[in-house]
């Protein structure tokens, strides 16, 4: 009995090293294609001389950069909060990837409570903007910070109520499970309902980004980097840099992982199952990184209030109303459709 | 520290939301200093926000961080020098700068300006309010969180800016323009090269319109923010494209022509509405017609000299003289009172920047502060120009 | 096209294809070639025209300090001292002339304008399309003449000027070119201007070209010289008291620009070792005696009665000492006075220009070492030989070198001459005939001087 729970331990000691390495990996490739592709939809080139080849090492210097830039906490800042914030950021972040399905097997720990569990620990954040805005002591950080957390919260609900319209489909909250239902993505069947709930949870996924062009709280052209102004060095990459890019890639694997199918072929036809569900992951996961980055530099953003009316107004009944659709669907659409 | 939580001080929603109702609620205002070291200000500029939440309750800009004292400089210096001096006051715009002091200088002298020289000056002060409104195409857009525009303008402003350089020398700070004409004339293969500018300029702003101008978020952000009223706008001197899309259609260049402009088919862009959607857009349209007005004058340039019978020693005669131009930014005029001395006796500048800033306050009473942002950018003014 | 968006058009509601439309104008760039220049590895092709660093062409700069004193920054700073030369011909005078040491240009101050370039009359200064010359601390952005004189090398040649342009002699670009020491181009007037002094000067035989020649000019140069002298020299032999009593009179002749207002600021106090322009006339003051150490009183005198401070009379009546000692009896220094008026950049403020004249090695080269060509000549006889040329060579720099003072006899000059030495023109052939030959002049410039001379006699007559 003991030595089986240390194993256990081990086990997961071993995952969760595991994750820890590949999750910055993964934020240094997506940081590196925001980069240049971000760079071409603007017709330029992007970083070119780090590394040699195209600036594939850009990101690591940046690092060092930031590494030996001086850490600096403003004297009215309330130190140990506004110490604690980069982590209360990025530590749901890590978090949130232990339970996505890469694979049929390729997951650190089935839940089988895992979309709800996904769902809270990525809500955690919002309390990091908070402390880190109030702690800095800066009325730009505050009022980024209230922005922000008014944003989250409000973004939450659409994000909470177009992933239950795929539990509902589903009919399971485990994510293996979503993944397993899908033989068809939600987004091609049902008709429409799959649709547009993957695209409220896709513009509720990029506000809870706060990326353009729901990105107010972090606007530069009005208050700094918001909640972020008076950070600096290594600890204003984990606060922004680094989640932003990992949270990117995070939304768009639980986008594949809900809408999409996860590790299963697009469409079930026999031949695509020689492609192992990895692939179609990374496929599905990629291409959606890339409409993020293809939006991004391409609109304007939108006012706070504006930003909250399309949350309520729009976002919410919407999804209230695919919620009806789907349990309507669930319950009485002929079983051949399904 | 901790207040205890007694009966009194503990309110439901209901309370608060009855309170404020009542009014009876204090909430509390705070000043936000927006700059003098602001991503939005481009420039040292500040400006005090009283806000209230994300209400704008009162705006105070504060100018002065940039001045240079110009007028009392060109007091020491000769026209030569001062031509070199003002090009630098609206850093953007340089070679229109030049030009109302040029041509105050003629009028005192009675110096006649060869028609080469005139052409070749509007080809070149077209140019630059081209690079101009392209630079604030770029930066306003930059300011409502679009990024990507900067680089598209900045790609077509070096091509254009590729032409000025040839025929100056330099990219920002022209010094081009002499008393009776030119420095020198322009080498070959400017003309190609400004025509190849001006016409991608005309063929990419299709491009512009179709990312930034029609864009719904953007429209969302601009119609109906930030509208100056038509009597506003003449109450405070406000002119150039601020005032054009408060419906006032007076451009210097249509209704007092000078050098050669009444020689070119153009049109002037006015909006209807005031709001930071219409000087937005009448911006666009300037450059347009700017670019039309370039190749048209490129397409008629006469030859002979490019600078008239002009004494060795620039020397006004006693006298004074109010000239003006249409600057990019609004109406740039010079008073310039001559003692006969190979200097200034008084330069008086009125810059456009100046006067259009100087509305900002009521404009942006009562708005967003992200609103004030795209009124801030909407408000073309460069602070070289304010201050100077 | 635009036009056809008319705004109200522009400013309907959408409903989401503005931003699709958005979407596919990024999308289309980036399939599209980029057009971006990797600057380290790719440079620019920069035109000739651009300003990216002044170059100086090290030979050809007289110290003239023309570019040092219209710049508005007063970012250059020029050092320079006197040599002498052995005489170019037997007996002659031994010459002098002003040998830079010091050219440094302060890029951390400079403004680009390029007003220096243009104004150098002898194309030493030219802009180079080099940028790339940063430094980490600004003290290290004052470039030397060395540093300065290695971008030469990368200096174009002016660009072919646009179709429709007057292609040979706009003014300014011509201006380098007419006056550069090279002396054909301005060969032929001072044959004819020459001769047209020698009446004036008649009382005293011609010193202007053994000893205002500096080592490159030529025999044209030399002849060309002594021609703004005409002005001064008249009052010399017709009417000396009247010169002595109004000394600026002189430099109002033909050539001069300067207001009243300017010369009164040029007159006001100037630092020591300055030596004003405008008081040129003491050579005509020392037509009277011989004595120098009388000369020296004499100037000493009026100077301190006409109100010059104790320094500047000072100075100036050793100056004349100085001359009168070394038997100069008629100031050489062809004043033209359009050049010295000060640039001085601060109007109304009494000494922008603490040092004017070469010897005065300004060791730190502060505001200004900003010495006007003239002051430089009137601070002494010596420099009156070196800056000579530099004054005389200025008109013909930027008016076209067709010799005005011939085609437009200068009244105040002539009439005082013809009516002081009552010849008739025949006359004065014969005298400078005669003149030119005892100087020793070859037959045919004797002549050519004469000839001249009758011209300008004759029609001062009419
Ligand atoms: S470019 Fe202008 S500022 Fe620079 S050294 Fe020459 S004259 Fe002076
Ligand atoms: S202006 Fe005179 S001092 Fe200056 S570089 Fe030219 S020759 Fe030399």
């Amino acid at each position: 009995m003991f030595e089986l729970n240390l194993s256990d331990w081990q086990i997961l000691l071993v995952k969760l090293g595991l994750v820890l390495a590949i999750v910055p990996a993964i934020t240094l490739v997506a940081g590196y294609a925001e980069h240049k592709v971000m760079a071409h939809l603007q017709h330029r080139l992007g970083p070119m001389y780090p590394g040699g080849f195209h600036g594939w090492a850009t990101l690591l210097a940046d690092g060092l950069k930031f590494i030996y830039k001086e850490d600096i906490i403003p004297a009215a800042a309330d130190r140990k909060v506004f110490s604690l914030a980069p982590l209360a950021i990025f530590v749901p972040t890590v978090l949130t990837v232990l339970v996505l399905p890469l694979d049929e097997t390729l997951v650190v720990e089935e839940l089988d409570l895992g979309l709800f569990y996904l769902l809270a620990v990525s809500s955690i954040s919002t309390i990091g903007m908070l402390m880190a805005g109030w702690s800095s002591s800066n009325k730009y950080a505050l009022i980024g910070a209230l922005r922000a957390a008014a944003q989250l919260i409000a973004y939450e609900l659409p994000i909470v109520l177009s992933a239950a319209v795929a539990a509902m489909l589903a009919g399971t909250l485990s994510l293996n499970g979503i993944v397993e239902a899908q033989e068809w993505p939600f987004v091609l069947w049902p008709p429409g309902i799959g649709l547009i709930a993957f695209l409220v949870f896709f513009g509720a996924g990029v506000a809870e980004l706060t990326r353009p062009p729901f990105d107010m709280p972090v606007a530069e052209s009005e208050i700094i980097t918001g909640a972020f102004t008076e950070y600096s060095g290594m600890r204003f990459i984990f606060s922004t840099f680094f989640p932003e890019v990992a949270n990117m890639v995070i939304i768009s694997g639980v986008a594949t992982t809900l809408f999409l199918g996860g590790y299963q072929p697009i469409v079930p036809l026999g031949f695509l199952d020689a492609v192992p569900g990895l692939v179609w992951f990374t496929l599905k996961t990629a291409f959606m990184v890339f409409m993020l980055l293809w939006i991004r530099p391409t609109f304007p953003r939108l006012r706070e209030d504006q930003l909250q009316k399309f949350a309520w107004k729009f976002l919410i009944p919407t999804s209230l109303v695919l919620i009806l659709a789907a349990g309507a669907w669930v319950l009485y659409a002929p079983e051949g459709l399904k | 520290m901790d207040v205890a939580r007694t009966e009194e001080n503990i309110r439901l929603p209901d309370e608060v939301a009855q309170e404020v109702a009542e009014g009876r609620l204090q909430t509390e205002q705070m000043v936000l200093n927006v700059g003098p070291q602001h991503p939005a200000t481009h420039g040292v500029f500040r400006l005090l926000a009283t806000i209230d939440g994300e209400v704008l309750v009162d705006a105070e800009p504060v100018i002065g961080y940039m001045h240079r004292g110009y007028e009392k400089l060109v007091e020491a210096r000769d026209y030569r020098q001062i031509t070199n001096l003002v090009s630098r006051m609206d850093w953007l715009s340089g070679i229109n700068n030049e030009m109302p002091l040029a041509l105050a200088v003629e009028t005192l002298m009675e110096l006649e300006v060869p028609p080469r020289a005139q052409y070749l000056r509007v080809v070149l002060l077209e140019m630059n309010r081209i690079l101009n409104h392209l630079m604030f195409f770029a930066s306003f857009a930059a300011e409502l969180g679009a990024i990507t525009p900067t680089f598209y303008a900045f790609r077509e402003r070096e091509d254009i800016q590729a032409a000025m350089e040839m025929a100056t020398g330099g990219r920002m700070h022209f010094g081009y323009m002499r008393p009776g004409g030119l420095k020198e004339d322009v080498p070959k293969g400017f003309f190609d090269q400004a025509l190849f500018g001006v016409r991608q300029v005309m063929d990419r702003i299709d491009d512009y319109y179709n990312l930034i101008i029609g864009n719904e978020i953007y429209k969302q952000r601009t119609i109906g923010v930030g509208v100056l009223d038509k009597e506003l706008a003449y109450n405070y001197g406000v002119s150039g494209p601020i005032a054009r899309g408060s419906n006032i259609d007076f451009d210097v260049r249509k209704d007092e022509p000078y050098l050669a402009y009444a020689d070119f088919d153009f049109e002037v862009p006015v909006g209807l509405n005031g709001d930071c959607f219409d000087r937005f857009w009448v911006l666009l349209h300037e450059v347009y017609e700017s670019a039309r007005i370039v190749e048209q004058a490129i397409e008629g340039m006469p030859s002979g000299p490019i600078l008239g019978k002009v004494p060795r020693v620039i020397q006004a005669p006693e006298g004074e003289v109010y000239v003006r131009c249409e600057n990019p930014l609004g109406e740039l005029g010079m008073y310039l009172v001559s003692d006969g001395d190979r200097r200034p006796y008084r330069l008086k500048i009125r810059t456009p920047s100046y006067n259009n800033v100087s509305v900002l306050p009521v404009v942006l009473r009562n708005t967003f502060v992200s609103d004030m942002i795209a009124i801030l950018g909407s408000f073309f003014f460069v602070l070289g120009d304010i201050d100077r | 096209m635009l036009d056809e968006r008319k705004l109200s058009a522009a400013r309907k509601r959408t409903y989401g294809i503005g931003l699709l439309k958005g979407m596919a104008v990024t999308l289309k760039h980036l399939f599209k070639h980029n057009t971006v220049i990797e600057y380290p590895d790719e440079k620019q092709d920069l035109g000739p025209r651009t300003r990216g660093v002044i170059a100086l062409k090290e030979e050809n700069c007289t110290v003239c300090m023309l570019c040092a004193r219209e710049c508005p920054d007063w970012c250059i700073y020029i050092d320079s001292h006197k040599e002498t030369l052995p005489p170019k011909r037997e007996g002659g005078r031994p010459r002098k002339r002003n040998v830079l040491d010091r050219f440094a240009i302060d890029y951390a101050l400079c403004m680009y304008c390029g007003i220096c370039v243009e104004v150098c009359p002898y194309d030493a200064l030219f802009w180079s399309r080099e940028f790339e010359y940063a430094e980490y601390d600004i003290r290290q952005l004052t470039h030397e003449k060395e540093k300065l004189s290695d971008w030469m090398a990368t200096v174009l040649p002016p660009p072919a000027l646009e179709a429709g342009a007057e292609q040979p002699g706009q003014p300014v670009a011509a201006t380098p070119a007419a006056a550069a020491p090279a002396p054909t181009a301005v060969a032929p007037a001072p044959t004819a201007v020459a001769p047209a002094v020698q009446p004036a000067g008649a009382t005293t035989p011609t010193p202007a070209p053994s000893m205002s020649a500096p080592a490159e000019t030529t025999e044209a140069d030399k002849a060309r010289l002594p021609a703004p002298p005409a002005h001064p020299a008249p009052r010399a032999t017709t009417d000396p008291e009247a010169a002595g009593r109004s000394p600026e009179v002189p430099t109002t002749g033909q050539e001069t620009v300067l207001s009243d207002q300017e010369k009164a600021v040029y007159q006001e106090d100037p630092g020591p070792n300055v030596d004003v322009p405008a008081e040129q006339p003491q050579p005509v003051a020392l037509e009277r005696s011989e004595d120098a150490e009388a000369v020296y009183q004499q100037v000493l005198k009026e100077q301190l009665d006409k109100g010059s401070s104790a320094q500047v009379a000072e100075a100036r009546a050793r100056v004349a000492r100085a001359k009168a000692e070394r038997g100069i009896k008629r100031g050489p220094t062809p004043l033209t006075v359009d050049k010295p008026v000060p640039s001085a950049p601060t109007k109304g403020a009494p000494r922008p220009e603490p040092s004017g004249a070469p010897e005065a090695k300004a060791p730190q080269p502060d505001p200004g070492p900003v010495a006007a060509p003239a002051e430089a000549g009137a601070a002494g006889s010596d420099e009156a030989e070196t800056s000579a040329p530099a004054a005389a060579k200025e008109p013909a720099a930027e008016e076209p070198p067709s010799a005005e003072p011939v085609s437009t006899p200068d009244p105040q000059a002539a009439a005082p001459a013809v009516g002081g030495s009552d010849e008739t023109p025949d006359q004065v052939f014969e005298r400078v005939l005669q003149e030119e030959k005892a100087k020793g002049s070859s037959d045919a410039v004797a002549q050519g001087r004469a000839k001249a001379a009758r011209v300008k006699a004759e029609r001062a007559q009419k």
